[in-house]
């Protein structure tokens, strides 16, 4: 019992933190990112290349996919999203971009580096057991670095000027813009900041599960499940969300281990169902 | 255009693809172009019904599931049971209609975005599906599915055995334009008929629509178990086409690409879809020489494409004056 | 005393927040009835119960005496009881005359499947629209504008059109949301002229708005909110006088009144 929950912490702090990324570009841009999971994939082949080919310190290489992934981010923003919202008539153009985005994404991603599946070596060695749970050392520290990354994004959108001028423009941009807040500037951050935090959940699963060009779609659709659950454009629907989906996973790879993929089937069916109840997730605000 | 000449030039163009095209590929000798152009025709089939949940408002990344559950449907009943291939056609779409029936009640009533991610993870859920039922022999799939046979009444042959045929890629070619050609027939007086306006109605505002007395819940619903069934039927005759269907069939990206042959033809047009589709399958196509960089190109164009265009191929032409 | 329409004991609660509480009144066929009240008196909550887009969670609406509450708004459209709403809310890439085409769905006498079909009776139907159509674009006076994409209207005929939209739909029971808000003083006069001539057509109007001296003209009776509770009701000579409404009126907002 111990172990499946302490499974769901680890997984719940990994999937919340794409999860916040995803949400808090829809909330500011009304965008829904396709590109989410190739994103991550690409922050996991930084870190891959950094610390697991050339040995420089995990650090540096968690550092460098964070930049790599704010600068892809920050101008995705600027030159391809910003144009586009300006000039279209309907809200299904930015979603189609979006798509086409990751297109682009998983193509270089492939072009760059290869359809095999990467792994590094480990950032600690050992296995913390107790009576009841057996986890290894790296696990925990991943996880709790990916908790410290939730605590320390949410205090700055709580305090810094940046993050208040994001919560002010997610909250209503018409007013926003009319108190001052320079739109274009903290969209462009505001995506460079998502992009980021998908960049380093990729650095960071890199050293557990390994990274390969294929799964980049994958991890888009469970991103969508989390801030489906939670409710899209809320900080804490994405938390939410994403502790929810690492629980479900892992109480459903321990009690359905032996039918494969139905946990999944399971999640979906049971995601309709609540979504039929309360259309808008958990904390999401109605439509209209 | 007066109605007269309009459908004198669709019975030209039908004409054209009927009888035009296969003689072009029989001078130039290209057989492979059959291949090309069927999975063109049943390709807009499957995003007519995208487009009609667009029509609609709702953004639909789901068709996926329906044409992988048609496929399914078709090939099942003519393995297992041995039924006819064409009497399969109709029932895998009727199947597709009724799933998303009984899905679309509590989905549709979700909008923009949220309606979008939910179709999105139903082509996921249909993998899923078909991985884990017994039935659909799991990631192995159904292979070597028979052609479908003939169909007689009375003694006349309608449609001959595809297995006696000496070119069933041109057999199957005329059907899928036959059923394309119907389809979007149906598509087009759907939407030039007050449905299509109360769709429209619902596009632009629900509650306002609802204010009029449209029943905004069962015509949501009836657009989506139209769409589903177009997904069916394409699902099920791309099946019998490469006599097989894998969980993988069509897949999460398969389903986005539906929704832009939609957006890329236009969403303002019926024919849009089949436009969108030519052009998206051929341009990818065409890439196929330049190997690895395939993926690169054909999305750095889709890119370009957006940001010349954003408002799809179509918007070339002026929105046109309506009314009498 | 026979109602059209009769509202008793409707109260709204959303979580702690109280809209509308204990509120009764009731509708004569074919008059002008009116509900006003400052801001945040619960007026567009009770309207939307009304019109059955909200369901009240207590007490009830009925028309001719059957429970309207909770039915679905088409539903409540059939019935006879149709809202319009502020300006733009229309069928806005569609021209003026299809947008009142459209809105005749209620008389349709054939199924979706007729008119896929165009069967004779759905041809019939689609003529008659149009005919009453053009007749109720003449009525209103958008003439000129029939083959305008409604987005492009001007203020004052977007209002108009709204009210054609519910007009086509032959209404018992016409609730019309703040039809004079925002507009100028010869605009209002002229909505005033089209409200009185929709009435004279045998529809039973029913109003909330913000503009004192149209509703002060256009009114056989009016009820004023405030605070979620009605606090008067009567003819606009009676509501004047009345101490409570001034003071409301004086507590929120001196010049609303425009007295």
């Amino acid at each position: 019992m111990e172990q499946v929950i302490a499974n769901g912490l680890y997984l719940g702090a990994q999937y919340a933190l794409i999860a916040l990324g995803l949400t808090l570009i829809f909330a500011l841009m009304n965008v829904l990112n396709f590109a989410h999971g190739q994103m991550y994939v690409l922050g996991g082949f930084v870190t891959y290349t950094i610390y697991g080919q050339l040995g420089l310190p995990f650090v540096l290489a968690l550092a460098c996919s964070a930049l790599t992934l704010a600068i892809v981010g920050a101008l995705v923003e600027k030159f391809l999203f910003r144009p586009v919202i300006k000039r279209s008539a309907r809200e299904e153009s930015t979603m189609l971009l979006a798509a086409a985005i990751a297109f682009l994404m998983d193509a270089i991603i492939l072009i760059l580096f290869g359809e095999k599946q990467r792994g590094v070596p480990k950032i600690i060695n050992g296995v913390f057991v107790s009576d009841s749970l057996v986890m290894p050392y790296d696990r925990i520290l991943v996880g709790v670095i990916a908790i410290a990354m939730i605590a320390s994004f949410m205090a700055y959108m709580q305090y810094s000027r940046t993050g208040r001028a994001m919560r002010a423009l997610a909250q209503d941009r018409v007013a926003a813009q009319l108190m001052g807040v320079n739109v274009d500037r903290y969209s462009m951050i505001g995506f460079a900041l998502g992009a980021l935090l998908a960049g380093v959940v990729g650095g960071l699963l890199v050293t557990i599960t390994g990274v390969n060009s294929g799964i980049g779609g994958p991890i888009s659709i469970k991103a969508f499940l989390m801030v489906m659950i939670g409710g899209a454009g809320v900080v804490g629907g994405a938390i939410a969300g994403g502790f929810i989906l690492g629980m479900m996973e892992s109480v459903g790879l321990n009690v359905l281990r032996e039918f494969g993929d139905v946990t999944y089937l399971v999640i979906f069916v049971l995601l309709m169902v609540f979504l039929s109840l309360r259309p808008n997730g958990l904390m999401g605000k109605p439509w209209g | 255009m007066t109605n007269a000449t309009k459908l004198l030039l669709a019975a030209a163009c039908v004409l054209f693809l009927l009888v035009g095209v296969p003689a072009l590929i029989a001078a130039t000798g290209r057989n492979d172009l059959y291949y090309t152009l069927t999975s063109v025709a049943l390709l807009s089939i499957i995003s007519g019904g995208v487009w009609l949940t667009f029509y609609i408002g709702r953004i639909n990344i789901g068709q996926g599931a329906f044409a992988l559950l048609g496929g399914y449907v078709s090939a099942v009943l003519v393995t297992a049971y041995g039924i006819s291939f064409w009497l399969t056609l109709p029932v895998a779409g009727l199947v597709c209609a009724l799933a998303s029936v009984l899905i679309g009640l509590p989905i549709l009533r979700l909008r923009g975005v949220y309606f979008a991610m939910v179709t999105l993870t139903l082509t996921e859920v249909m993998r899923l599906l078909a991985l884990a039922v017994p039935i659909t022999n799991g990631a192995k799939g159904i292979v070597s599915i028979p052609l479908p046979g003939g169909v007689s009444l009375f003694g006349l042959t309608l449609i001959p055995d595809f297995a006696t045929l000496e070119n069933p890629r041109l057999a199957f070619y005329l059907a899928s334009v036959v059923l394309m050609v119907l389809c979007f027939g149906a598509l087009y007086r759907l939407v030039h008929s007050r449905i299509g306006h109360i769709c429209l109605s619902l596009q632009q505002n629900e509650e306002l629509a609802s204010s009029i007395g449209v029943n905004i819940a069962s015509i949501r619903v009836l657009a989506y178990a139209i769409s589903s069934f177009l997904g069916g039927l394409g699902g099920a005759m791309f099946a019998a086409i490469s006599q097989s269907i894998y969980p993988s069939s069509f897949t999460v990206a398969d389903s986005v690409n539906f929704m832009l042959n939609c957006f890329l033809g236009g969403l303002h047009y019926v024919l849009g879809p089949i436009l969108g589709t030519f052009a998206l399958y051929f341009g990818w196509d065409l890439l196929f020489q330049t190997g690895v960089y395939q993926l690169l190109i054909f999305s750095s164009a889709l890119i370009v494409l957006m940001l010349v265009l954003p408002n799809g191929l179509l918007s070339l032409r002026l929105p046109r004056k309506k009314g009498a | 005393m026979d109602y059209i329409l009769e509202v008793s004991n409707l109260t709204k609660r959303y979580g702690g927040l109280i809209a509308n509480s204990g509120i009764s009144f009731g509708v004569k066929e074919h008059e002008i009835l009116s509900v006003i009240g400052p801001n945040g008196a619960g007026k567009s909550t009770l309207f939307k119960q009304i019109a059955s887009f909200v369901t009240p969670t207590e007490g009830e609406v009925r028309f001719r005496g059957e429970r309207i509450s909770g039915l679905s708004p088409h539903k409540v459209a059939r019935l006879g009881v149709v809202r319009t709403f502020q300006e733009t809310t229309i069928f806005k890439t569609m021209s003026v005359r299809d947008n009142i085409i459209i809105a005749h769905q209620l008389r349709a006498r054939t199924g979706l499947a007729g008119f896929f079909f165009g069967t004779r009776t759905a041809r019939e139907d689609e003529a008659a629209f149009a005919r009453s159509a053009d007749e109720i674009i003449d009525f209103l006076g958008l003439g000129h504008q029939r083959h305008e994409i409604a987005s492009n209207l001007p203020h004052g005929h977007l209002r108009a059109l709204g009210i054609a939209i519910g007009l086509a739909t032959n209404p018992a029971v016409l609730l019309l949301d703040e039809p004079f808000a925002g507009m100028n003083h010869d605009e209002t006069r002229r909505a005033v002229e089209i409200v009185r001539a929709v009435r004279a057509r045998g529809v039973t109007i029913l109003l909330v708005e913000h503009d004192m001296p149209a509703v002060m003209n256009i009114s056989d009776r009016i009820v004023v909110l405030n605070f979620g509770q009605k606090i008067a009701e009567g003819t606009p000579k009676e509501i004047q006088e009345n101490q409570n409404v001034i003071d409301a009126y004086l507590g929120v907002e001196d010049e609303s009144i425009g007295m």
